[in-house]
């Protein structure tokens, strides 16, 4: 059923434009780290292995922790796709950044990405003004199952 | 201190002198009251008297036998803000189900998050408040995980760069349970959101959700495992309520919701640097089960260390249950959660200027550990000075009485005996009384210097009030008005009576007999 979706996926080309060295350093430090929280996964193995070496990714736990259905089939063939994305993670987050000059100019580009990464405190924020959504009958219309005037769900959500 | 052990030589003398022989004892007599100098001058003379204490104490270290607790509490603050954290719905307690609510809380397909300014503003006056650092960038992570109240299917979150840590808390310990100055430490502050809220039908295999609450901000405040009995812990609680209310960020309202806290609890023999198996326990609506459920659940631990049973305590989440006064098993769980956070690519870094935080810090009113050293520094006692520093009210009108002049102790008494008295009788709030600062200032001026006596000043002195009074016992009584009105002015005294009686005799005589009069002649 994800099939489609897989093909979809385009290749990523893994270099990167050199960014502002600012917080980014922060984030990169972030990604040495395994990139799950599950206590499954040794930190001190995975980095210890150098870079680009994380264990491959467990597809069926994945799957199961999305609540996915994949088949061993599909399993199979996702598990290359999803190791292309880890590396190529993995090699914008060990871009050396450190030692290249700072281009003064890239912020003044027209680069909405950067700008939009760059905000200061008031521009990517919104004022505490209400506004009620106008539409709500459409809300409950859309809902699988209602019993007004709460939301009807199954009583425990196990993954079956 | 003095004045008693003067007294007590005093009445030893007089002993002596009046059963001469009953005197079997060789030593002097002041060396029974020398060893007992010796050892009040060590105390603290501000805390309770030394006998109390001490026994208090030693009955507290009896019952831990050898061993001592370690609690840390995570605490969620419901931001009183207009809107939601991520959309601009307005929350209101108490509304009908799913009536605030728009595609973006409610996790719809193709919506975005976008951040409300004021969510940063709180949290960064919370974490002064708390004196954190304050992180000058932040962001937000997704922290996965399936539950019918959790719309997206994934919290929004800080996970590991929170806006706020390595902060800490004063407090003072309730004088009741011994007194004391504390300092806890506070891990993180982070700003994250509210599920929506969930409702177990009696019968049936089906809940029921109440997406309302889904996307209100919250603040999480993680202590450090600093507080060891269950009093520290109630009483950081209320100092982190005390917090909230001061600042005004949200109400703290445990009853509703707003304030919310998981303990965590571990005990381990006296001197074990490593922390035994730590339990959470949840459910607790209020600083007493807080309490409560804090010393139950560490006898609980202790007992099975006692038995050799020490591997039944496990990390587990338990209830407390308050009927019962015990803690419970939840259901098991199926392994640790795996919350697979990663950063929200949705929503922009977090970033703040100095300039901003400086402008928030001069904001900041008086914090209640401020005002507490203040009123400490006046002479009150420690009993008056978490009396009036408790409710940001309170210390408003105590302060703007002594602006106008008034005795700190004579304010602080009247505030904290009859005017509390009153207010509660009347069900009012302190801001809400009739009686302004300037007002009491003036009164205990005029008691002060004998213009008129305390009893004298506890009368209602209202016109209006009194007014209210007598046209009420006048249309209660038409009967005894007519025969008023026929010539029986001696009812006068009759009316009089039955307003002394509806006022609880609290109404001025003067001022009743005067109205009481104008009001007859009028009619």
């Amino acid at each position: 059923m994800l099939s489609a979706a897989a093909s979809a996926i385009p290749r990523l080309r893994c270099a990167a434009p050199p960014r502002q060295a600012s917080s980014r350093t922060q984030w990169s430090l972030l990604w040495r780290r395994p990139l799950s929280s599950s206590p499954n996964v040794a930190p001190a193995a995975a980095a210890a292995s150098g870079p680009g070496a994380l264990e491959p990714p467990d597809l069926p736990r994945l799957a199961k922790s999305a609540r996915i259905s994949l088949s061993p089939q599909e399993a199979e063939e996702f598990a290359p796709k999803i190791q292309q994305v880890v590396d190529c993670s993995l090699e914008l987050a060990l871009y050396d950044i450190e030692n290249k000059p700072e281009r003064e100019g890239l912020r003044k580009k027209d680069n909405s990405l950067m700008n939009y990464l760059h905000t200061a405190v008031g521009s990517s924020l919104r004022e505490d003004k209400a506004e009620p959504f106008a539409n709500r009958d459409a809300i409950i219309e859309a809902l699988p199952s209602y019993d007004d005037p709460y939301i009807k769900v199954p009583r425990v959500l196990n993954s079956e | 201190m003095a004045l008693t052990l003067l007294r007590g030589i005093r009445t030893q003398a007089l002993f002596r002198a009046n059963a001469g022989l009953f005197c079997t004892t060789r030593l002097s007599p002041l060396a029974r009251f020398t060893t007992r100098v010796e050892s009040v001058q060590t105390t603290n003379p501000k805390t309770a008297p030394k006998s109390i204490q001490q026994a208090a104490k030693e009955a507290a270290e009896q019952k831990m036998q050898g061993f001592e607790a370690v609690i840390g509490i995570e605490t969620h603050v419901q931001l009183s803000t207009i809107t939601k954290a991520f959309c601009s719905c307005p929350y209101d307690y108490g509304s009908q189900p799913n009536s605030t609510v728009c595609p973006t809380c409610m996790g719809h397909p193709g919506t975005l998050p976008v951040l409300n300014a004021k969510v940063v503003e709180c949290a960064v006056k919370l974490a002064l408040a708390l004196n954190c650092e304050i992180s000058m960038t932040s962001k937000f992570d997704r922290k996965q995980y399936f539950y019918p109240d959790l719309p997206k299917g994934y919290q929004i979150s800080q996970f590991d760069i929170p806006i706020a840590d390595k902060g800490y808390i004063d407090l003072d310990l309730p004088v009741e349970f011994g007194g004391g100055h504390r300092r806890f430490g506070v891990t993180r502050v982070h700003m994250e959101e509210d599920a929506g809220k969930l409702l177990h039908s009696e019968s049936g295999n089906y809940s029921q959700v109440d997406l309302n609450r889904a996307g209100v901000p919250l603040l999480e405040i993680v202590s450090e495992p600093d507080m060891r009995t269950g009093i520290e812990a109630a009483e950081y609680g209320a100092e982190v309520q005390r917090l909230v209310r001061y600042l005004g960020v949200g109400n703290g309202n445990m009853q509703e919701g707003s304030l919310r806290c998981d303990v965590n609890v571990s005990v381990r023999p006296i001197g074990q640097s490593e922390f035994g198996t730590k339990v959470e326990i949840k459910n607790m609506n209020s600083f007493n089960e807080i309490s409560r459920a804090i010393d139950y659940e560490i006898s609980r631990q202790i007992h099975l260390h006692k038995e050799s049973q020490a591997d039944q305590i496990v990390q587990e989440t338990r209830l407390w249950d308050e009927s019962s006064q015990k803690t419970f098993t939840m259901r098991k769980k199926e392994g640790l959660a795996d919350y697979r956070y990663f950063p929200e690519p949705d929503l922009a870094e977090v970033v703040l200027t100095s300039e901003y935080i400086d402008e928030i810090r001069n904001s900041l009113p008086e914090l209640p550990e401020a005002k507490r050293r203040r009123y400490e520094n006046m002479g009150l006692s420690m009993q008056d000075v978490i009396f009036l520093a408790n409710d940001d009210n309170v210390a408003h009108f105590f302060d703007s009485t002594l602006e106008h002049g008034a005795d700190a102790k004579l304010a602080a008494n009247w505030i904290m005996g009859d005017m509390t008295a009153y207010l509660k009788d009347e069900k009012l709030s302190i801001h809400e009384s009739k009686l302004t600062p300037l007002e009491l200032s003036e009164m205990i001026a005029s008691i002060k210097n004998g213009t008129i006596s305390g009893k004298i000043a506890k009368e209602i002195a209202d016109p209006g009030a009194i007014g209210a009074m007598v046209d009420k016992v006048l249309a209660d009584n038409p009967k005894q008005l007519k025969q008023y009105r026929a010539g029986k002015t001696k009812l006068q005294g009759y009316f009089a009576g039955q307003v002394m009686k509806a006022s609880k005799g609290k109404a001025s005589p003067v001022l009743l007999n005067k109205i009481l009069g104008e009001k007859l002649k009028g009619n």
